[in-house]
């Protein structure tokens, strides 16, 4: 121990701190200095300093209000299918004369798959060969069992519904594998003691196997809830944020007002109020979860 | 433990979900070799009817693929090579910090910088960029999926620098190593697998990227995942249903044979960090 004196960790974190501050801590100070200005693209120098204006203006918005409750639908959404299907297929995966075998390495391989799509194409997919009223994979399913399908990205009614779960198909494989190595730590003597006193199958699961990897479920649960949150690529190109204003979350109003719109100021403002609303909801749900320690 | 329904339902279950996880991609694999003129049932998908290869010969030719697929290669090996020898070290050295207080602040931050929304990056960035002459380069893409994947991978290497016996170090430093010696010499080749994971990782979540190569990248710089969009918008293409799932496959299919071929290491990554002991 006496030559770790000369050793000091902070040299090899601070190039690593230095850079997140520069790339991560100095847009998101900006974001919020931005938010406080009207501020026009292609007008740049017009810049007025108006204080929580951006702000005021966006809580009397109806299209915000509109956006911020699709947006929470869309990760609670995401958030709970995803979740419930990985539990399912993982649970299914670790059962007894499959789990370790080279037909589960052969499935999870293929469970990989929505994961590493790249999401704009997943949009453009759904669109086009998933969805589709009429030719759709969805829909040519259903009408085998003799199902009439709905209009999914057509209809405001059912367009909300098949984002998210295109969405949730392209969060799934985290949860699938996650689940599945949490599920390996589970004692095997616990679950045939368990047996013994007549608990196998799903009572096994539901009372022994989900209350020892409820932390990994948090956990997972809060990165989906999260990354469902900031969802870009999948809504942009599956829905554009249609029909009407049905799938336009947040990041997408953002893009509206900022780019399109080229109005940076409110864009900004919607952003951070993301921040925020990200910040308190993982907050909160870290001490609900007691997700605190995480990475101890 | 008595098992949920039999060997056989639990066989048809699991294979009902990878016919979930790969179907669509298959539809629209096979809507690629169709005429592209009208949209075409499941049933005639399978046919051979209308095969051609022209929706691939169109997104070459006015779809200019290569000149995409170069953007994305460099965008996509600059970014792991710049995210790794950050991210590495970083990691290296939280796993050492004595304090407990130091180290879980400093998690804490890494961990909550993983939720932050990417639209806060994106537009201050997009109007960095404009000022300093960025926009449209692929270094803005490269800085831009930087800050992307830096709490991402800080926090999966961490995972694998506290899998190393501390005795394993000891012994390095006893022998003479020097701080640096030991990271590089010792601890870097027993964490060989997890550098592997965190690159394929990082090369991936490139590679798939949109927003922010959509707000930063001008022409010139644009990756395919913007080539396709902005391609498929085009007027001259329009509706052509089998040109979009032909330039859709060829993104997405190189993307899902590699992650087949190298899914090991995928998943010891995701799974990395989140599940202990």
């Amino acid at each position: 121990m006496s030559s770790r004196r000369h050793f000091n960790p902070w040299a090899f974190i601070l190039p690593g701190v230095i850079a997140g501050g520069v790339v991560l801590g100095v847009p998101v100070v900006q974001a919020f200095w931005i938010s406080l200005h009207r501020l026009r693209m292609y007008r740049m120098h017009d810049q007025v300093f108006v204080g929580l204006d951006n702000y005021a203006r966006l809580l009397q918005d109806p299209l915000f209000h509109l956006s911020v409750r699709s947006t929470l639908v869309f990760s609670v959404g995401c958030t709970i299918l995803s979740v419930i299907a990985g539990l399912a297929v993982a649970s299914v995966m670790s059962t007894r004369g499959i789990r370790g075998t080279s037909a589960a390495r052969f499935f999870m391989a293929f469970y990989l798959v929505p994961f590493v799509a790249t999401q704009v194409v997943v949009g453009m997919m759904g669109r086009l060969y998933v969805w589709e009223p009429e030719y759709g994979l969805v829909n040519f399913v259903l009408g085998l069992f003799g199902a009439d399908g709905p209009m999914w990205l057509i209809s405001q009614d059912t367009a909300m519904w098949a984002t998210i779960v295109t969405n949730a198909w392209r969060l799934t494989p985290l949860a699938v594998l996650i689940f599945y190595a949490a599920l390996a730590t589970v004692p095997e003597e616990l679950l045939e003691s368990a047996e013994v006193d007549g608990a196998g199958g799903w009572r096994a699961l539901a009372l022994i196997k989900l209350p020892l990897i409820r932390y990994h479920i948090g956990f997972v649960a809060l990165i989906q809830l999260t990354s469902a949150f900031r969802e870009f690529d999948t809504v942009f190109a599956l829905t554009g944020g249609g029909p009407g204003r049905t799938t336009n979350v947040l990041s997408l109003l953002v893009y509206n007002e900022g780019i399109s719109n080229s109005d940076m100021g409110v864009a900004n403002a919607i952003s951070f109020t993301m921040l925020i609303i990200v910040s308190i909801l993982s907050l909160v749900y870290m001490r609900v979860a007691r997700l605190g320690d995480l990475g101890n | 433990m008595a098992e949920h329904g039999g060997l056989a339902l639990r066989y048809l279950f699991l294979i009902g979900w990878m016919a979930i996880c790969v179907l669509p991609v298959i539809v629209m694999l096979l809507g690629s070799l169709k005429d592209s003129s009208l949209f075409q049932s499941i049933p005639q998908l399978l046919s051979l009817d209308g095969f051609t290869w022209a929706n691939y010969e169109r997104s070459f030719s006015q779809g200019n693929y290569l000149h995409f697929l170069r953007n994305s290669m460099i965008i996509s090996f600059s970014a792991l090579f710049v995210v790794l020898v950050v991210c590495t070290p970083m990691a290296y050295g939280i796993t050492k910090l004595v304090s407990p207080r130091a180290r879980n602040a400093i998690v804490f931050s890494v961990l909550s910088t993983r939720f932050l929304p990417y639209v806060v990056l994106a537009l201050p960035m997009y109007l960095f960029f404009a000022r300093v002459g960025l926009t449209g380069t692929l270094v803005g893409v490269v800085l831009a999926h930087l800050a992307m994947q830096m709490p991402f991978i800080v926090w999966l290497m961490l995972g694998f620098f506290a899998g190393i016996p501390t005795e394993v170090e000891e012994a390095a430093v006893i022998d003479g190593a020097s701080p640096f010696g030991v990271f590089w010499r010792i601890c870097l080749p027993m964490v060989l697998p997890g550098l592997n994971a965190a690159a394929i990782l990082a090369f991936i979540i490139s590679y798939n990227e949109f927003l922010f190569a959509f707000f930063l990248a001008g022409y010139d710089a644009q990756p395919l995942t913007v080539g396709i969009t902005r391609f498929v918008g085009g007027a001259d293409v329009g509706a052509q249903y089998g040109v979009v799932a032909a330039y859709g496959t060829l993104i997405i299919l190189p993307i899902i044979v590699f992650a087949l071929v190298v899914n090991r290491y995928i998943v010891s990554g995701l799974t990395q960090g989140a599940v202990k002991g």
